[in-house]
C-alpha cells in the first residue's frame, strides 16, 4: 500500500466518525444507571449481591453493635470508628454504631461481607465530594439516610455507534 | 594540588561529547520513572532505567494483614488491570487453606480477567496513541474502555479497583441478563477496534516510526527472560493461559497470537489482536458457563495457612505474574512475593535503546508494556 493512500484511508476513517453519535456521557445533567440499589451481602450463603459499591447505608433496627465491621476495616483503610448514639435499642445494648470516615474509605465493601445482621449495605450513591474533611466523616445518623438520586442513563448500540442515552 | 575525595566518591569522566539526559520521574513520556539516557548528538549511547518511584512496600503489607484483608490493597499496583493481579494471589491462597472453587466462579473469573486485561490494554494504547502524537487514538481506546468498565461495574459494583475476586470464588453473583448485556457490547467492540486498523496500524506515519525500531531478537528474548507481549512480539509462542492453563481456561476456545518481527511495531500489534482473542474467550465463556450454582465457597473466619508454601502464576496484560504466599499457622501470610512482567520488561530497555535515535525512545519504551507502579509494586 502506497503512503499517500495509506494517509487518506486513515484521513477517512476519522472523517467517517463526523456522522457517528457522540460516546461521551454528559456527567452532571445525565448519570449512569447502575444495577440494583448497591452492593449487599447475605451472610447465610455467604454471597454478594450485585451493585454500585457507593456510600454505606446503615439500618439501626439491625445494628447490634458487634464492631466487626470496624474490625474488617482496621486492615484496609481503618475507616470505620465505633461512636455512642443517643437512642438505646433492645439489640444494641452498648449503643454504639459504625461512622464512617469516607476520606479514608477505598469502597471495597469487605466491611458489608463482615456484618452478620443485615444491618450494612452500599448504596448507588457515589457523590460525595466536600469543601472540609470533616464533612467527609458520615455518623450513624447520616448514614441511616437513604439517599435520593436519579440514575437512568445506559450504553446504547445503534446504527450509529455506541452512545450515552 | 588534586583535592582529596571523600572514600567511595567516583568523579564521573567527562566526555566532551556525550550528554546525558534525565528523562522522568515527572516527564509525562515516563510514567514514574526515570531514564537516564545518554546522547552523542541525536543517538542514544546508553541507557539506564531507574524504577522506584513509586514503591509502596505490598509485600511487606501483606505480612501484617489477614487473607481477606489483603484483597484492596493487593490490586493498587495495577488498577486497570486489578482481577488479573488478584487472580494469582486467590489460587495461591486456594491452594494453601485447601479450598475447592465452584465451577461457575472459575468461569466468572475468567470472564472478569479478559475484560479487565481489555480495559487495560485500551489504556495502555490510548497512552501509545498519544506517546507518537496521535491524539485521535488517544481519544478513541479511552472511550471505548467504557463499554469494559461498564461491564466490571455491573458485575463488581466498581468500576475500577474492583475487590471481586477473592479466595474461593468470586464476591457476587453476575446480575441479571449480564449475559446479554455483555455479548451485545462485546460484539459491538470486536466491529470498533477494527476501525483502529486504518487509523492507527495502516497508518504509514505509524509504521515509519516503529517499524524496524528497538528490535528484540528471538534469542535475546529468551536470555533477557521477558515475559508477555514482548515475548510474544519476538516469536516465543508462550502464553500460561495455553502452557498452564488455570482454572478453566482449557476448555475454552483461543489462540495465542504470535509475531516474528520484535519490533516495537510487533510489540504494539500483538495487545491488540489480544484483545480479539479475549473478546472470543469471554463469547465462549458465557457460552460454557453453567447457568446457576454456587459462586463463592465459604471460608472460615480469619482462615490460616498451614507450615506451607504455594506459587501460582497467571498470564496478566503485561505478561507473567506470579505471587509465592509462604505461610506460618497464622491468619497472615509469613511472606508474600509479587513477581510481575513489567520489571522483567524493563531489563531490556538499556539493550533496546542503544544506538536508537532519540525520538524513538517513547515508542520504544512503551512498546514494551510496561507499568511503573506494578514494577515498583
Ligand atoms: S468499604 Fe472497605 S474501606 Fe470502606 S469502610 Fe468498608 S471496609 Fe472500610
Ligand atoms: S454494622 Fe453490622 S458489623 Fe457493624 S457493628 Fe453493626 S451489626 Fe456489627
Amino acid at each position: 500500500m502506497s503512503t499517500a493512500g495509506g494517509i487518506i484511508r486513515a484521513l477517512n476513517s476519522g472523517v467517517k466518525h463526523l456522522a457517528v453519535k457522540r460516546f461521551t456521557l454528559r456527567y452532571p445533567e445525565q448519570k449512569l444507571k447502575f444495577v440494583g440499589d448497591g452492593f449487599q451481602f447475605d451472610p447465610q450463603t455467604g454471597v454478594g449481591i450485585a451493585g454500585l459499591k457507593g456510600r454505606h447505608i446503615l439500618f439501626h433496627d439491625k445494628c447490634t453493635g458487634c464492631q466487626l465491621c470496624s474490625v474488617a476495616c482496621e486492615g484496609i483503610a481503618e475507616a470505620i470508628g465505633m461512636v455512642k448514639v443517643k437512642e438505646t435499642w433492645k439489640h444494641n445494648k452498648k449503643a454504639i454504631m459504625p461512622q464512617i470516615d469516607y476520606g479514608k474509605c477505598v469502597f471495597c465493601g469487605l466491611c458489608v461481607d463482615a456484618c452478620p445482621f443485615y444491618a450494612l449495605y452500599m448504596t448507588n450513591d457515589y457523590e460525595l465530594s466536600s469543601f472540609t474533611k470533616s464533612a467527609l466523616i458520615y455518623t450513624p445518623g447520616q448514614l441511616a439516610v437513604k439517599p435520593n438520586i436519579s440514575q437512568d442513563v445506559e450504553i446504547k448500540i445503534g446504527k450509529r455507534g455506541a452512545t450515552h442515552g | 594540588m588534586t583535592t582529596q575525595l571523600p572514600p567511595g566518591i567516583q568523579l564521573e569522566t567527562v566526555d566532551d561529547r556525550i550528554m546525558t539526559l534525565n528523562v522522568g520521574p515527572q516527564h509525562p513520556g515516563s510514567g514514574h520513572m526515570r531514564l537516564i539516557i545518554k546522547v552523542d548528538g541525536d543517538y542514544i549511547v546508553s541507557c539506564d532505567p531507574d524504577p522506584g518511584y513509586v514503591h509502596r512496600g505490598e509485600e511487606k503489607m501483606a505480612e501484617y494483614r489477614n487473607y481477606i484483608q489483603n484483597i484492596p490493597h493487593l490490586e493498587r499496583p495495577v488498577i486497570h488491570d486489578s482481577c488479573n493481579i488478584l487472580y494469582p494471589y486467590c489460587l495461591a491462597v486456594e491452594d494453601l487453606l485447601g479450598i475447592e472453587v465452584p465451577e461457575r466462579a472459575k468461569y466468572i473469573r475468567v470472564i472478569a480477567s479478559e475484560l479487565n486485561r481489555c480495559v487495560y490494554t485500551l489504556y495502555w494504547l490510548a497512552i501509545y496513541g498519544i506517546f507518537l502524537g496521535h491524539s485521535t487514538m488517544f481519544m478513541w481506546p479511552a472511550g471505548d474502555r467504557e463499554l469494559f468498565i461498564d461491564l466490571l461495574e455491573a458485575m463488581s459494583g466498581a468500576r475500577v479497583t474492583h475487590a471481586y475476586l477473592v479466595p474461593g470464588g468470586v464476591r457476587n453473583d453476575l446480575p441479571a441478563n449480564f449475559e446479554e448485556r455483555c455479548l451485545r457490547q462485546v460484539d459491538y467492540f470486536e466491529k470498533r477496534i477494527k476501525e483502529y486498523q486504518a487509523i492507527f496500524y495502516q497508518n504509514p506515519v505509524l509504521r515509519q516510526r516503529t517499524e524496524g525500531t528497538g528490535i528484540l531478537s528471538r534469542m535475546d528474548a529468551i536470555r533477557l527472560g521477558t515475559t508477555g507481549s514482548v515475548l510474544r512480539a519476538s516469536g516465543v509462542d508462550f502464553d500460561l493461559r495455553k502452557k498452564e492453563p488455570y482454572d478453566v481456561y482449557e476448555n475454552l476456545d483461543f489462540e495465542t497470537q504470535v509475531l516474528k518481527e520484535g519490533d516495537s511495531y510487533a510489540r504494539s500489534l500483538i495487545p491488540y489482536l489480544e484483545m480479539f482473542e479475549s473478546c472470543r474467550i469471554i463469547k465462549d465463556a458465557l457460552r460454557k458457563m453453567p447457568k446457576s450454582g454456587s459462586v463463592r465457597t465459604k471460608l472460615k473466619p480469619n482462615p490460616k495457612g498451614g507450615n506451607d508454601e504455594a506459587y501460582r502464576r497467571v498470564e496478566s496484560g503485561r505478561g507473567s505474574l506470579g505471587f509465592h504466599i509462604i505461610s506460618n499457622n497464622r491468619p497472615e501470610p509469613y511472606r508474600v512475593k509479587i513477581s510481575v512482567g513489567s520489571f522483567r520488561n524493563l531489563i531490556c530497555i538499556p539493550y533496546l535503546l542503544k544506538g536508537e535515535k532519540l525520538g524513538n525512545m517513547p515508542s520504544v519504551y512503551w512498546s514494551l508494556n510496561y507499568w511503573p507502579v506494578e514494577a515498583d509494586r
